[in-house]
Formats: structure tokens, C-alpha cells, sequence
């Protein structure tokens, strides 16, 4: 399934880096810990480590950019950053604005219909979903498409999901504590089948 | 490899006639005295009892997320008890006993023979007690981080007290910085900076970190209780407040608070592993350099723990994005060093057998686990995924917190114990503790991670019953609940061995080699 993001591949060359600095670190720990040979490290051996890091680090910044710019220039050519009253929602097969409030989330749709627990969409959308708080702090997070969106009361907050192809109910959930009632913050992304 | 002059550098062996220091305390030096170890021993103390406290707080809620729906408790008391779980473990426990194990080390280290401004250790720890009182009275439900405006309209009649604890908090922490930085200032005064021992280093960071970040924590707290009582309205958009004006002031301090407990620890490291080992830490300036990057950073990279915003995108969110992914550079150094250290001769039996030197190991260990994951927490594409406020963040700190600072402050307490008891403890028991935590800690940290990337929220009392959370919920609540256990054995240990322990040798810490000794001298304990 394409994530929102479409991190599958980014993200699987992070995690990969993190298991290998983490397996070496454990390995020369151990290795330092029960091999019998010592081994006396020269000082430079630490500047080729800094340069590894440092291309690590470097790598990293560079595809984390290119996947955020990539997801975000799919909202500005839309003109939605911009012109956030603009009616057009350009590339993107379906808007639907969310109002989160304490406790749950309501979706309105373009036709101005309004859900409280639901924003439904068809297979492979894309939708954009602008989103509202009109009391606090919240998150809104769709697991099945990889998206976490945190949000400040007062400020609309614009972010767009790759429907997935399978028909089905998944789940929405608020990810920021917004008092008592957080635990029960859900709705459903639901993805209507072909006959839908 | 290591210079002539880095066995000078280390600082005076941390080294102390045994004797039952807090036997002979009575109950007006353990309240008022000033002396350095008095000071000490009652932090290490107050702290263990912050963590049974905060302990048991998460054995509650960890008992009410073995299974999904409600069992136990209802939202309120679910996240009063999270939120003082969280409040107590890291202001009442990880944060002053690494302080207080820095107290009792400091003036024998940097030879400054006394606590300079042991005075003000005094009072950092008593408005520590206060705070700690009325977070307790004040019940707050909103986390640790009480986000407005949701922390200004969700706290009972008694939150105001929360509030004024922050103020309380701030100024403990900003007093504690003070006696540390004035030690370490006063000791590479007198020793010039290139000889400045590690843990000096270590003292003027956490100096520096403690009263640059404290004010403008206080400064939030008393705005909280300004916009509660509605004379201000700085943080509540519906008043005509910012949010962002809370994030910025708050992390400006929060981050930073991350560092607290870490470099402390860091220097008790720093000090213990040459003492163990019996040779200079492998690069003393590698270590410097380190101390200096993550004091530097602490300080600017804390956007990075609100999500990109209007007010945090551009090059603001390129930078803290390249400035965060850098931490992994001079935490990675100080790991660098210590394995270096461990590797350049021979480890000797005396080290291996000392429960103190396997919680630094461990230590070192968890560091690596926790620290690592840092990597994808900094990028923002990640985090617009599956790091902000899933699992996969209370698995990162707590990785950090409990394996790595919490294993050195286990470190120090064994090491230190022998000191001010005069005897030992059970190496059996002892060894039983460490690996109740352990194991309880990896598995506790692993389940986190693996949650947080199946997008298990944070801060739920309740959660819906999907195979892949509900079995990692209930291998977490076991984790907890061997931790606790291990607890307990400490506690028995600390308390048993105080009395009915074997007399501690003159160096309680003498290295040996059971190839070159005849095998059963300098037994660190039984």
C-alpha cells in the first residue's frame, strides 16, 4: 500500500542504518568485553568514525527533505498552502475538511455532508483532509496510511493520504493528549468497496 | 595510548575510608546538615523513595493496560497517576540522584575536599520536597508536559499548587546547577582547564544546562498559573493567547531536561569505569569535545518536539532537523570512549565480578538501544509517520532514562554503598536485581518500540483489542512488574546488608586477576 509519505522504501534504509549501528555498537561492546585480544584504537580511528557519522547524518537529512518536500509540493501545486479559501483542490480526487474537538473528530464533505465518526472515501483516493481544532491541542494519525498530523487550536492544518485500494474500515485516532476523553478520540477512514 | 597525564585528568580516585556514615547520622544531620555526604546520602535516599513511589504509580496503570478496556481505573485517575508517574520519576528520582551521587564524588574528584555552596544543595533539595508535596496534593491529570489551553481547563480546584511546583521545580534545578557549576568553575580554576577532571566538565554542563534552561521553566509556570486565575492570557487562543508561545518557552527548557539526568550520569561513568578498570579513560579531550557538543545542542534543537508547524517550517525545520540528527554524533562519541576504554587492555576479574561495573555495561548498552533510535526521530518525515507520540517515543526516553541513567544510578548506589555503610551488599542479591532490570528493561523498552511502530498512542487508559497491541501490552505490564521486583530485591539488599553485611575492606575496590592472585582476594562483595 502507498503510505501518504510513500516512506516504504525511505523508511525501510532508516531503519536498515539504525539495526546496523546498533548491531556494531553491541558487537564492540561485547567484542571489548570478551575477546581475549585487546586492541589499542589510534585517535585518528575516531575522526574516520565522526566522518562515517557524519555521512549518516547527512544522508538521513537529505532523504527525510526529499520525502517531506515531495508530500508537500503535492499541497502547494494545489494552491492550498497559499490560498488556503481557494475552492479548487487541484490534484487531489477528494477534500474533506475535519473538525477535532474534545472528544472526536467530524468530517465534512465537499457536498457538505457531515459524519461524526466517519470520512468516507473510494479506493486509491487521494484526499485531502483539512483539519480544524476549536478548543485544543490535538493530533490526528490514519496507521493504515502512515500519517500523524499534530495541531494547534485555531490554525487549519492541511495533509493529504493515498486512500488504500482495499475496501474496509480503518482506523483515525487522536495521537495528542487532549484530556480525559483522549483514549475514546477514534473515527474510521472508510473505504468504500467497488459497488459502494 | 592514553598520555601520562591522563591518570591526573581522571581526578583523585573516588576513594573513601569505610565507615557507617549513616549510622552515626542522627535525624537533625540527615535534615540540616550541610556536610557533603550527609547531603548526598539524603538525596540518594529521598530519590529511591521517589522511584518505589513513581514506581508503584506505573505498576497501577501498567496492571490496567495488560488487556484492553477498563478494568481498574477510569481516565482521571488513570492519567493522575500517569502524569505523577512521570513528574516524580524525573524531577523527584532520575534527575536529583544523579546530582546527589555527583555531590557525594565531587569534592573527593576535583579535590575540592568539601561541597562548595553545600548551602545551596540544601536548599535546592528542600524546595524540592515542597514541590514534590504539592504536585502530590495537586493530583494533575495533563501529563508532564501540560499542553495549554487542554492543562488549563481540565485540572481540579487544586491545580494552581501543580503550578506553583513547577516554579518550585525550577528553582531547585536552577540551585543545584549553581553548586555544580561553582565546583567545577572553582576546580578548573585552581587545576586549569586542560586538567580538569571529567566530572568537572560534566558539572559545569550540567551547570550551564540547569540555569540557562530553569528560568524560563519558572517562567512558564508562573504564566500557568497567571492564565488559570485569568489575569494573563499567554497561552489560550481563546483568550487571545499562542500555543506556540507555550511550545517555544517550555521546550526551551524541556529539552534541555532530557540532558539533566544524562550528563551527570555521564561523568559517574566518566569517573567509575578508570576506577574499575585500573587506567585513564581512552581520550580524555574526545570526552570534552562530547560534553561541549551535547551542551551546546541541548539548547537548540528543541523545536524538534513539536510537529512542523507554520511557525517551525523552512529553514528553521531543515535546521533543527540537521542539528537534532547531529546528537547522534557527540552521544555516539562518548560510547566511542567508553568501548575504547573496555577494549585497549585487560578487563580485570575484580571489574567483572562488581555489580557497580555490570550496571555500567549495561548502561553503555542501553544508551546504544535508545540513543540509536534517535536517528529516525529527528527526521520529520518519520516522525510525520510513526514517531509523534506513538510508543515509539516513551520507548526512546525510557530506553534512555531507566537503561541508561537508571542503570548508573544503580551504578553509583552499589558503588557508594560501602562507603557510607561500612559493609557490603549481597553480591547475591545484588546480582539478582540486575537482572530482574535487565531483563525487564529490554523487554520493556523492545515492546515500546514495537508498539510506537504500530502506532500504539500515548496517554490511553484504554485502547481497542488488535492482536498486534494487546500481546506486546501484556508483556509490558510483566516487564514492569520484574523491574519492581527487582526493586524490592534492592531495597532488601540496601537495607539487610547495612547491618548483617560483610565489613567492607579498606579499598572495597581493589583491582585484582584471579590469574595473578590466588583467586579469591578483593571479592567485591558476599
Amino acid at each position: 500500500m502507498e503510505s501518504a509519505l510513500g516512506l516504504s522504501g525511505y523508511q525501510a534504509n532508516m531503519m536498515i542504518i539504525v539495526f546496523v549501528v546498533l548491531g556494531a555498537g553491541i558487537a564492540a561492546l561485547f567484542a571489548a568485553l570478551f575477546l581475549p585480544q585487546r586492541w589499542k584504537l589510534k585517535y585518528r580511528m575516531e575522526f574516520l568514525f565522526v566522518g562515517i557519522l557524519l555521512v549518516i547524518v547527512w544522508y538521513g537529512d537529505k532523504k527525510s527533505a526529499e520525502v517531506v518536500a515531495a508530500y508537500q509540493s503535492e499541497i502547494n501545486e494545489s494552491g492550498v498552502l497559499e490560498t488556503a479559501a481557494e475552492e479548487s483542490n487541484g490534484t487531489f480526487d477528494r477534500e474533506i475538511k475535519v473538525i477535532a474537538f474534545q472528544w472526536g473528530f467530524a468530517f465534512l464533505t465537499e457536498e457538505d455532508e457531515i459524519s461524526r465518526n466517519a470520512a468516507v472515501v473510494k479506493p486509491g483516493e487521494k484526499v485531502l483532509f483539512r483539519i480544524f481544532s476549536n478548543d485544543v491541542i490535538h493530533g490526528l494519525n490514519i496507521p493504515a496510511v502512515g500519517i500523524t498530523a499534530e495541531f494547534d487550536p485555531g490554525k487549519e492544518r492541511d495533509i493529504w493520504i493515498r486512500a488504500p485500494e482495499e475496501p474496509g474500515k480503518y482506523l483515525i485516532q487522536c495521537l495528542n493528549y487532549c484530556g480525559v476523553g483522549h483514549a475514546q478520540m477514534k473515527a474510521w477512514l472508510v473505504v468504500e468497496g467497488a459497488e459502494a | 595510548m592514553a598520555h601520562a597525564h591522563d591518570a591526573q585528568r581522571m581526578g583523585e580516585t573516588p576513594h573513601w575510608q569505610p565507615e557507617d556514615v549513616i549510622g552515626k547520622m542522627t535525624l537533625g544531620t540527615l535534615l540540616f546538615s550541610n556536610d557533603y555526604r550527609h547531603i548526598a546520602i539524603k538525596g540518594i535516599l529521598t530519590s529511591v523513595a521517589m522511584l518505589g513511589l513513581g514506581g508503584l504509580m506505573a505498576l497501577l496503570f501498567r496492571t490496567e493496560l495488560a488487556v484492553p478496556d477498563i478494568q481498574l481505573f477510569g481516565a482521571r485517575p488513570y492519567m493522575q497517576l500517569m502524569t505523577l508517574h512521570g513528574m516524580l520519576m524525573v524531577f523527584g528520582f532520575i534527575i536529583p540522584f544523579v546530582i546527589a551521587l555527583n555531590y557525594y564524588m565531587i569534592p573527593k574528584v576535583l579535590g575540592t575536599g568539601e561541597l562548595l555552596w553545600a548551602r545551596g544543595a540544601q536548599w535546592s533539595y528542600w524546595t524540592l520536597i515542597v514541590a514534590a508535596v504539592l504536585l502530590v496534593i495537586s493530583r494533575p491529570d495533563f501529563t508532564w508536559t501540560f499542553y495549554p489551553p487542554m492543562s488549563l481547563r481540565v485540572g481540579g480546584d487544586l491545580v494552581w499548587m501543580g503550578y506553583l511546583a513547577v516554579v518550585l521545580v525550577a528553582i531547585s534545578e536552577f540551585l543545584a546547577g549553581a553548586v555544580l557549576m561553582r565546583n567545577g568553575w572553582e576546580a578548573a580554576r585552581r587545576l586549569s582547564w586542560s586538567k580538569l577532571p571529567l566530572m568537572g566538565w560534566g558539572a559545569i554542563s550540567e551547570g550551564i544546562l540547569l540555569m540557562g534552561s530553569t528560568p524560563i521553566l519558572g517562567l512558564v509556570g508562573v504564566y500557568m498559573l497567571t492564565d488559570w486565575l485569568e489575569i494573563t492570557a499567554m497561552f489560550d487562543p481563546a483568550r487571545g493567547g499562542d500555543v506556540m508561545t507555550f511550545m517555544f518557552l517550555f521546550w526551551f527548557y524541556g529539552h534541555p531536561a532530557v540532558y539533566l539526568p544524562l550528563m551527570p550520569a555521564i561523568a559517574v561513568l566518566y569517573t567509575l569505569l578508570p576506577r574499575f578498570l585500573g587506567r585513564p579513560i581512552w581520550s580524555y579531550w574526545s570526552a570534552v569535545v562530547a560534553f561541549s557538543m551535547l551542551t551546546v545542542l541541548g539548547f537548540i534543537v528543541y523545536p524538534h518536539h513539536f510537529q512542523p508547524a507554520e511557525n517551525v517550517s523552512g529553514w528553521l525545520q531543515r535546521a533543527t532537523q540537521i542539528l537534532t540528527l547531529a546528537i547522534f554524533i557527540p552521544s555516539t562519541l562518548h560510547v566511542f570512549n567508553w568501548i575504547a576504554s573496555l577494549w585497549y587492555d585487560r578487563i580485570p576479574d575484580s571489574a567483572r565480578r562488581a555489580v557497580p561495573f555490570k550496571f555500567i555495561i549495561a548502561s553503555i548498552f542501553f544508551l546504544m538501544l535508545g540513543g540509536v533510535t534517535a536517528y529516525v526521530n529527528a527526521q520529520i518525515a518519520t516522525d510525520s509517520d510513526f514517531v509523534h507520540n506513538t510508543y515509539f517515543v516513551p520507548a526512546h526516553f525510557h530506553a534512555m532514562f531507566v537503561g541508561f541513567m537508571a542503570n548508573m544510578a544503580m551504578a553509583g548506589l552499589y558503588y557508594l554503598y560501602p562507603y557510607f555503610t561500612g559493609r557490603m551488599y549481597s553480591q547475591a542479591l545484588a546480582n539478582t536485581h540486575f537482572w530482574f532490570w535487565q531483563i525487564g528493561i529490554f523487554t520493556k523498552v523492545t515492546m515500546m518500540y514495537y508498539l510506537g511502530y504500530v502506532y500504539f498512542p500515548r496517554w490511553v487508559v484504554d485502547y481497542l483489542p488488535l492482536q498486534q497491541w494487546a500481546m506486546p501490552q501484556m508483556m509490558l505490564t510483566g516487564a514492569a512488574y520484574l523491574i519492581g521486583l527487582g526493586f524490592i530485591v534492592m531495597v532488601i539488599n540496601i537495607m539487610w546488608s547495612a547491618t548483617r553485611g560483610r565489613p567492607a575492606d579498606a579499598d572495597p575496590w581493589a583491582l585484582s586477576d584471579d590469574a595473578v592472585t590466588s583467586g579469591n582476594a578483593a571479592q567485591p562483595a558476599e
